[in-house]
């Protein structure tokens, strides 16, 4: 074997890191260690879940039947604004974040990311926006327009209160942080790669991980700069969306969603990565197409950036900008498909073995090419005037964003948590959590398909009960409470298998790529010597070097 | 001329049967990878194919024909149904301006005689192209009545245009789709296709001003010595309020608080008995009023037809 | 291995350099974002603006801040002699350029142009007030630069120069960018 070969871990690991005992918990404050920032970020993105879980259930309960009056309209409205802002930036981009940080260096074979100290204020900042938005609660209530709070309901003149200014203030906050983390894993990986680790052999994850980073660093200074105008107009008396002054309502659209769209692909990104990852893993063969599938990354990012106002058809915009971005809505179903072909292909032809990640992996691909093609329906323009703004974009929203980040981000995590705590996540507690998450998620957002179909608007906190909805309504939220069950089976497994889960060694699955090579935990600076990568499967190479990667 | 609904139905309905292809292909070769290539069916090491590159541009080829044929299919659909923009293929018959506002919606209909004003309920005239003009006097609001027609954002600054068709007469329910605040749920739409006589008689009727009110005299009084009055205007009055929906024939209406009961003698006594019962959030306050105020003002408000 | 080991080549092959150069694109996009805003609604507040705007004394401050950055890449050149008394020479010119800003801002409040007081306060307020505000992120990283330089004679890499100067370089550029569309822009109508 070769001399980069680490000791294996035989006792029981340290949680997360080898770290001097005696420095605990002042630790976390202070790191600057990528790992425990990466630690740090989940950890983040988990506190946030909660609240987020918490608020979603809450919307399932007030709609579970038809004039439903449990949840008062004016607290509904900041529960379901609060849970989009919740879910968005303050669980995935941090969970996907974390896995960034924890995983990039560690896969490109870097003793840490570019800036390390950067990489802790990035993760203090993001964190303080995401209390900024929370404090608003104890200030005197919570933002309540929305998660894109579209002016003027978001102004001064319809939003009186404070919630709006934490909304603003907390995501700039919360954007920054993310923005400079952006650069600074970018960088990383730009520059910091180890030996024979050339852009066409780095791993999926670090690819999309890559694009991921760039897309951030054009999108979000929108959010920033549409925050700033909504802040001067509440604040300095201007007018930047104010009709009656010669401003425009709109402006503030065309920004939020020139950020907005990139966003879920800047989310859901990562997660195509951890599934690259996983899949071949699983499959005992590489990807199929790797630089299919890299490209198709490269193609999904530059025309992320110009699909942002088919949120938009209903707004009056002219024909032929409703046709541009209908056809560009349109052409980024190509590069995607060509992702979810080719992970099947990945799979057809191998040696599947069906652990609870690639369960996970699996179910995403079976759930994510339905919100992908319920995607292109959107892009339809008449389609979209008829089903935008209903339920059926919060299904389609869901399919991409829960069938799709979040079951790649349980993929990712039950796959990585092991190279992370030196423990695997149980197995048997896993496919429970995969199985009634699974079915829980479908019987939660497939009939509302159907509800948007048949007129039912989104963030409506009611409904009349001579519209007939009932029924599918109360199937969504018995799926809602499945899916919970799921939830605190995986946050038992958690909390079992950080204790007492079995121990891992370095190499659980008999995987192909460098984070496998080094101790489970990585040793502070991840790896004893220098890595080599001496395809895009080092590992493999290792393992079979009579039939080595030809990459 | 067959409703845009109907021509969008059409083509959601090809896209939908093309995408359940895909979908059904896409599940079925995971399915039976999950069963063909299960590691107990495969010994020893998987063949470790890379990929094909014939493979990856049919398979990137495709879907973009399809996607270029959706797109002709769209422009069609678009030109027939007349974009929320151009207005159609099919000249519209009738105009009518929708405004959308904290939570109810006002319907002007331009006639010789001047603007004849409603509220809450919209009547278009059967089989016949309807233009409505879209909007705002506060936050966005968006007109969707997915039986018939698509939807449309009320734009502060901005008048957009949405076309309207009933082929059935009938009463065709919608909803405020864009979120406007508290009571965006009980923003309901409602649309009565009429006729085109009954469509006339009803117009006219709007037309006039509240018609004889002897029988609640009493009620006008406590009416017009309350809030209501700063509010509501009821035509033919001194009630000129402009901030709430139009009263002169709120009788004659099939809901109240836009939607959120229908209109029967109880439910409007208990609706001015307390609205942020029934609507809460609503800008329409708690009145307090005598047991015999609320009789004389609920016999008013349903005698106006 | 060789060929495709594809790092960014030259300058950006420097860690600083290359987080600078994407901060400074993704700053881009921030003042894009609200350029593009500015010359939406510009009809709105076009009459005020050439009521208002004093387009020749702004044009001699913007001078002494395109001169900065003259002086930035002189101090970089001299960076292991005399550079810091160039870093205090941009800083003085960058100092200047704001008194410029801030004597017009004082003079539009004066006649009752404010944020609020229609379209042209609120988008020349906004667009200006964040170009300042950058300024004077710049001119914090110059104070920094020039104490850091003294104290460690020397030892402040070449990089660590270029960084700042990069950043400085940009503020100038952004004021370019401004200066074409508001002041620029108002005199052509």
């Amino acid at each position: 074997m070769s001399a980069t070969t680490v000791p294996t871990t035989t006792t029981a690991p340290t949680l997360w890191v080898r770290r001097p005992a005696g420095a605990k918990w002042a630790g976390w404050l202070r790191t600057v260690d990528h790992k425990e920032i990466g630690v740090l970020y989940m950890g983040m993105a988990l506190l946030f879940f909660v609240f987020g879980g918490l608020t979603a259930l809450t919307i399932r309960v007030q709609l579970a039947v038809p004039e439903n009056h449990l949840v008062d309209p004016a607290i509904y409205d900041q529960i379901f604004t609060i849970h989009g802002v919740t879910m968005i930036f303050l669980v995935a981009i941090p969970v996907l974040v974390g896995f960034m940080n924890y995983m990039v260096p560690l896969m490109i074979g870097a003793r840490d990311v570019a800036f390390p100290r950067l990489n802790a204020l990035s993760f203090w900042l993001s964190f303080l926006g995401g209390l900024l938005v929370y404090f608003s609660f104890i200030a005197g209530g919570g933002p309540d327009a929305g998660w894109f709070a579209y002016p003027p309901l978001s102004g001064h003149t319809y939003s009186t209160g404070q919630g709006l200014d934490y909304y603003i203030l907390g995501l700039a906050v919360n954007g920054a942080g993310t923005i400079v983390g952006a650069v600074n894993i970018a960088v990383t990986i730009l520059l910091m790669r180890c030996p024979g680790m050339s852009i066409s052999r780095l791993p999926l994850f670090v690819w999309m991980t890559l694009v991921t980073s760039f897309l951030i660093l054009a999108a979000y200074p929108a959010l920033s700069a549409a925050l700033v105008m909504l802040f001067v107009d509440r604040h300095l008396g201007a007018h930047f969306f104010d009709a009656n002054a010669g401003g425009d309502p709109l402006i503030w659209q065309h920004a939020f969603w020139f950020f907005g769209h990139p966003e879920v692909y800047i989310v859901i990104l990562p997660a195509f990565g951890m599934i690259s990852e996983v899949i071949p893993v699983f499959s005992g063969k590489p990807i199929f197409g790797y630089r299919f599938v890299a490209a198709s990354s490269v193609a999904i990012g530059f025309l992320s950036m110009s699909v942002w106002a088919h949120h938009m058809f209903a707004v009056g915009m002219s024909d032929a900008e409703n046709l541009f971005f209908s056809g560009a809505s349109m052409l980024i179903a190509v590069p995607t498909g060509v992702k979810v072909l080719n992970w099947t292909a990945t799979m057809i032809g191998g040696r599947l073995r069906f652990t609870t990640s690639m369960l996970w992996a699996t179910g995403f691909i079976a759930t994510f090419v339905m919100g992908g093609l319920t995607g292109v329906s959107l892009a339809i323009v008449p389609i979209d005037w008829f089903v935008t703004d209903s339920y059926y974009v919060v299904a389609h929203m869901h399919y991409v964003l829960f069938g799709g980040v979040v079951f790649g981000v349980f993929a990712g995590l039950y796959y990585w948590f092991p190279k992370m705590t030196g423990r695997l996540l149980s197995e048997r507690l896993g496919k429970w959590h995969f199985w009634l998450t699974f079915v829980g998620f479908h019987m939660t957002f497939l009939p509302q398909h159907w509800l948007g179909i048949e007129g039912m608007a989104r963030r409506m906190w009611t409904y009349p009960a001579s519209t007939g909805w009932g029924t599918l309504n109360m199937l969504s939220s018995i799926g809602a409470g499945v899916m919970t069950i799921g939830t605190l089976i995986f946050v038992w497994n958690l909390l079992v298998s950080l204790r007492s889960g079995q121990l891992a060694g370095d190499d659980p699955w008999d995987a192909f790529t460098l984070e496998w090579t080094t101790s489970s935990p990585p040793v502070p600076e991840n790896y004893l010597t220098v890595p080599v990568a001496t395809s895009r499967r080092p590992l493999w190479d290792r393992k079979h070097p009579d039939m080595k990667d030809p990459s | 001329m067959r409703p845009p609904a109907e021509a969008i139905g059409a083509l959601a309905l090809i896209v939908t049967a093309i995408a359940f292809v895909i979908f059904l292909g896409v599940e079925a070769a995971l399915l039976y990878s999950a069963w063909r290539f299960r590691a107990s069916r495969v010994p020893g090491l998987a063949p470790q194919i890379t990929g094909n590159r014939t493979l990856e541009i049919v398979w990137t080829g495709i879907p973009l024909l399809i996607l270029v044929v959706v797109f002709v299919l769209m422009t069609g659909t678009m030109r027939e149904i007349g974009t929320s923009v151009a207005g159609g293929s099919t000249p519209a018959q009738m105009k009518v301006l929708a405004v959308g506002a904290q939570w109810w919606w006002e319907y002007r209909y331009p006639t010789s005689g001047g603007d004849v004003i409603v509220a809450n309920e919209l009547h278009i005239p059967v089989n016949t192209p309807v233009d409505v003009d879209l909007e705002t006097a506060d936050v966005v609001h968006s007109f969707w009545v997915p039986e018939i027609s698509g939807k449309t954002d009320m734009i502060p600054g901005k008048t957009n245009h949405l076309r309207l068709y009933a082929a059935h007469t009938g009463t065709y329910s919608g909803q405020c789709a864009e979120f406007c605040g508290v009571e965006h749920a009980w923003m309901r739409i409602t649309v009565v296709a009429d006729a085109q006589g009954d469509f006339d008689r009803w117009l006219q009727a709007q037309a006039r001003p509240r018609g004889d009110a002897s029988a609640g005299a009493q009620g006008e009084k406590v009416f017009m010595s309350n809030l209501c009055v700063s509010c509501h205007a009821i035509r033919g009055t001194d009630a000129k309020g402009e901030a709430g929906p139009d009263l002169t024939h709120v009788g004659g209406r099939t809901t109240l608080g836009a939607g959120v009961l229908t209109n029967t003698p109880q439910n409007m006594r208990a609706w001015l008995a307390d609205p942020q019962k029934y609507k809460p959030g609503s800008l329409m306050p708690r009145v307090p009023l005598s047991d015999a105020d609320l009789d004389a003002l609920v016999t008013y408000l349903e005698g106006l037809k | 291995m060789t060929a495709a080991q594809a790092r960014p080549a030259g300058r950006l092959s420097h860690a600083p350099l290359l987080g600078m150069a994407l901060f400074i694109a993704s700053e881009s996009i921030f003042f894009m974002t609200i350029v593009v805003a500015f010359i939406a609604l510009r009809p709105a507040g076009l009459a005020t603006a050439k009521q208002e705007l004093e387009f020749t004394k702004t044009l001699i401050f913007s001078l002494f801040l395109f001169a900065s950055s003259g002086t930035m890449t002189i101090a970089e050149r001299r960076r292991d002699r005399d550079g810091w008394v160039w870093l205090v020479v941009t800083g003085i010119l960058g100092l200047v350029f704001l008194t410029g800003q801030g004597l017009e801002y004082v003079r539009l409040l004066s006649t009752g142009i404010s944020p609020a007081a229609g379209m042209f306060g609120t988008t020349f307020f906004t667009l200006t007030g964040l170009h300042g505000l950058h300024v004077l992120v710049g001119l914090a990283a110059i104070t920094g630069l020039t104490i850091a330089s003294l104290a460690r004679r020397g030892r402040v890499t070449a990089v660590g120069w270029e960084t700042v100067a990069w950043y400085w370089h940009f503020v100038d550029g952004v004021w370019v960018v401004v200066f074409s569309v508001v002041y620029i822009g108002t005199l052509i109508g």
